[in-house]
């Protein structure tokens, strides 16, 4: 009778727990336990109740669901296996690269969605409104004159982005500005919808980037880690020897990285006054190094782009070399100075997380910086220095004969800028398949040689640079190519496969690994300042900008931004009242209020459970000692006890 | 109790099912695979034991570091050989099932790691169980000074009444406190 079980089985617990502490009693299994605790009760009146038994079998049966349900899903994870596997060979510093790679191509994907329902289908849909050839100032463009092209022609068009590309959907010059309200039988407003879809894009990228850092900052305590990862570390679960082996790798990584971010640290905290003062001065000097280094890539970056954008136009291969030099100073100056920084930081021993961080804090200022300046000077050249009374732009207030559709120009560069990366990668991921069938000929003749193409280690902090560099890209360049995030999806999806093999094949696992759960929320850092880059231009491009005057949804607009209110007022007088009440300053002061209220309010709930925490644990502590206490006096009356008998023992 | 008969009857089965944390299939499985480890002759026998060399080859213990300690743990034997009767057997899978309690889980973690049968984890156990996880072969050997250190690390954690061991209601705080240990400490046939 299951009513009876239910309420035995508690009465079981503490049976068995006592029988167990009880030394004199034979080893009994939790079975047997039972069995008596049950015939014990059965001369008992028992108290069934249905509900009670009914209840526990519902909570069994939901919490099974409920495993399973989290099961299956896992099972599905993109790449759940792989990630698995890289976690266990090379431990977790290189496999929150990984989890990084994989949150940026499923955020690429979730807002190429996006883009793709609210502005790319619309657009198809609804077709173009008018086309054709204007020919007055400010609007002649043609995006595609020839086109019939040489085999090879099609090929440089593919790469930069000219030609039957620019005459796509890719680029913002294809999108046209029909807003719908001409005739009543299509309703939607292709201006707006891409203005707002941009907008939203960027919103959404921001809660993503914000939810995932809070989970990962909140994910991992140090509090007790030793004995965490010691007590419940192990997975029973694990079948055959070879998940064994990796599981045992995986704990010992994880062991090896605390252990060893203590020892530096206790290294450091018994440093003489002098050596510290002179490890503080080689740090500052060091710094100061690394800012000259980077300042130095700042200034080829800058002439390079400048000599690219003076000498443009020219046709066939010297004109491509020249289009992509400012990509291929950024990639050099990219790959050499934090190679300088790595050997700079060898001379500057921090511990391995700082070390992470700190590689990761300065290639990231060379990097987004220079894509900075790429930027400035193209959009310098664009609106002839923000000087509207420069002859080239004084009819259209852009530089119309250089840029027809400068929307367009620019995002062609940041195309060009991706493609380039990704090619670089692959490229490199040749060489690599190369060196590796070098050395295993070479082995078979010297070992020295196969010692110096030996394995290199998988260098975290620049990897995740290049993401970082990659996302920003595109992020700056949505708003005018807006296939750029699919592209980008599947760029992040070439590069996972070539990042696993060149991992697998030629890296051998690093000596000292570094703590994941605060580089994560690193690279998550960092990646907001890439974000914010891109959102400084975007706000530029809408607000500031003069939109080109032959292509675009925003043709006849003094700004891009100006479409909004336009269309605010063709809404209805009640929705207009309602937006301006809630933008004024009666709506939104009280609901800034009750926010600082309710932060409060959490904020001194966590402060009340860390005390009452902390009192608890001091309880534990004086319970202990009272038990001390307690076992010393027994002994001591123990002893009174045995005194008189021994005292009269020696009489006798 | 005590049956080993090669067909378990529906009496038996709904009996054990009351008892145990294991359903009607997982018990009918568990009989099945422990018939297969008895001798032949031994088959219909009831109250028959396996000895602890054939548990030893269960694909879901064989390569399990905690292999010796279970067996040692969950065998009703007296002296202690390791063997298991079907009661034991059982009282194994109820143990490490999906439905046993986190108290129940706990406790029996904390009879597997304590090594020298003391009923509490000193210094010698805290090693033994730090080689049995990490030690696999020469190379990925913690040294016996980041040992040490990890050892004293431990001890500074959990050990709240600071006598130089864990007992079970400390090492039970330490479980309580994470959130996955109910999911891993599970074996299923």
């Amino acid at each position: 009778d299951s009513n009876q079980v239910c309420l035995c089985r508690e009465t079981t617990k503490t049976c068995w727990i006592a029988a167990l502490e009880d030394q004199d009693c034979p080893p009994l299994n939790y079975i047997n336990v039972c069995l008596i605790v049950l015939q014990v009760q059965q001369m008992q009146v028992p108290a069934s109740s249905n509900a009670a038994s009914w209840k526990h079998n519902k909570t069994k049966s939901l919490r099974k669901l409920k495993n399973n349900f989290w099961e299956f899903l896992y099972y599905f994870t993109l790449w759940g296996r792989s990630l698995q596997k890289i976690g266990g060979n090379f431990g977790g510093g290189v496999q929150s690269y990984f989890l990084f790679l994989r949150f940026l191509v499923v955020l690429n994907f979730v807002s190429f969605l996006l883009i793709a329902g609210f502005v790319i289908i619309p657009s198809f849909v609804l077709g173009s409104a008018e086309s054709g050839f204007v020919n007055r100032p400010c609007m002649t463009y043609d995006p595609n004159p020839n086109t019939l092209v040489a085999f090879y022609e099609y090929f440089l068009h593919l790469l930069s982005g000219t030609g039957f590309m620019e005459d796509s959907f890719m680029f913002y010059g294809y999108y046209n500005n029909n807003t719908g309200t001409e005739d009543g039988s299509r309703a939607y407003n292709i201006p707006l919808a891409y203005i707002f879809t941009a907008i939203f894009y960027f919103a959404f990228c921001l809660c993503c980037i914000i939810a995932r850092s809070v989970a990962v900052a909140t994910g991992g305590s140090t509090v007790g880690n030793y004995s965490m990862i010691v007590f419940t570390g192990w997975d029973f679960g694990c079948l055959g020897n070879q998940a064994t082996k990796l599981k045992q790798k995986n704990i010992y990584y994880r062991l090896q990285v605390d252990l060893e971010e203590e020892r530096i640290k206790k290294q450091a905290a018994s440093l003489t006054p002098w050596r510290k003062v002179a490890l503080y001065s080689l740090r500052i000097l060091m710094f100061v190094v690394a800012l000259g280094l980077i300042g130095a890539a700042f200034f080829g970056i800058f002439k390079a782009t400048d000599f690219s954008q003076v000498r443009d136009g020219q046709p066939g291969f010297l004109g491509l070399l020249i289009e992509f030099l400012p990509s291929i100073v950024i990639t050099t100056g990219n790959f050499l100075v934090p190679l300088l920084c790595d050997q700079i930081a060898l001379i500057e021993k921090y511990s391995p997380s700082i070390t992470v961080v700190m590689a990761l804090l300065r290639a990231v200022v060379l990097r987004l910086v220079s894509l900075g300046i790429l930027l400035f000077t193209l959009c310098s050249q664009i609106t002839c220095s923000g000087n509207a009374e420069a002859s080239a732009c004084q009819q259209c207030r852009y530089d119309h004969e250089k840029y027809p559709c400068w929307e367009t120009r620019v995002g062609q560069e940041m195309y060009k800028l991706m493609l380039f990366d990704l090619l670089v990668n692959i490229a490199l991921l040749v060489c690599l398949c190369f060196l590796v069938c070098v050395r295993i000929v070479v082995d078979n003749w010297s070992c020295k040689l196969s010692q110096l193409v030996g394995r290199q280690e998988f260098v975290v902090p620049s990897n995740v640079l290049g993401l970082v560099y990659g996302q920003t890209v595109v992020w700056a360049g949505a708003l005018f190519c807006p296939l750029l995030p699919l592209m980008n999806t599947i760029k992040f999806v070439i590069l996972f496969y070539c990042k696993k093999i060149t991992l697998f094949h030629n890296c051998r696992p690093a000596l000292k690994t570094f703590r994941s759960t605060t580089s994560t929320f690193f690279f998550l850092v960092v990646l907001l300042f890439g974000w914010t880059l891109a959102l400084v231009v975007m706000i530029y491009s809408l607000a500031v900008i003069n939109p080109s005057m032959a292509c675009g949804p925003f043709r006849f607009f003094p700004s891009m931004w100006k479409i909004v209110p336009n269309s605010f007022y063709c809404l209805s007088k009640v929705t207009q009242d309602f937006l301006f009440f809630i933008g004024s300053q009666a709506f939104s002061i009280p609901l800034f209020a009750l926010s600082c209220v309710i932060m409060c309010y959490f904020v001194a709930l966590a402060s009340i459970y860390g005390k009452s925490v902390e009192m608890l644990k001091a309880q534990l502590k004086l319970e202990g000692q009272d038990k001390q206490f307690l076992v010393k006096q027994i002994e001591r009356l123990k002893l009174q006890h045995l005194m008189p008998a021994l005292r009269a023992e020696v009489q006798d | 109790m005590g049956t080993t008969a090669s067909q378990l009857g529906k009496a038996d089965l709904s009996e054990y099912q009351e008892l145990t944390f294991l359903t009607k299939q997982e018990i009918l499985l568990a009989h099945k695979r422990f018939t297969e480890l008895l001798p032949k002759e031994e088959k219909n026998s009831t109250n028959a034991r396996v000895p602890m060399t054939k548990i030893l080859t269960l694909p879901e213990l064989k390569s399990n570091p905690f292999k010796e300690r279970i067996c040692l743990v969950f065998s009703t034997t007296n002296p202690n050989d390791g063997s298991f009767s079907f009661d034991d057997f059982l009282d194994f899978l109820s143990a490490f099932s999906d439905s046993a309690t986190l108290e129940i889980k706990s406790h029996y973690a904390f009879r597997i790691f304590d090594f020298d049968n003391d009923g509490t984890l000193s210094c010698g156990d805290l090693e033994k169980l730090v080689d049995c996880l990490t030690y696999e072969s020469e190379d990925s050997r913690l040294t016996t000074e980041e040992m040490r250190q990890l050892i004293t690390n431990i001890l500074e954690e959990s050990d709240i009444d600071k006598d130089g061991t864990v007992n079970l209601s400390e090492f039970q705080h330490v479980i309580s406190r994470s959130p996955d240990f109910v999911s891993s400490f599970k074996i299923v046939l």
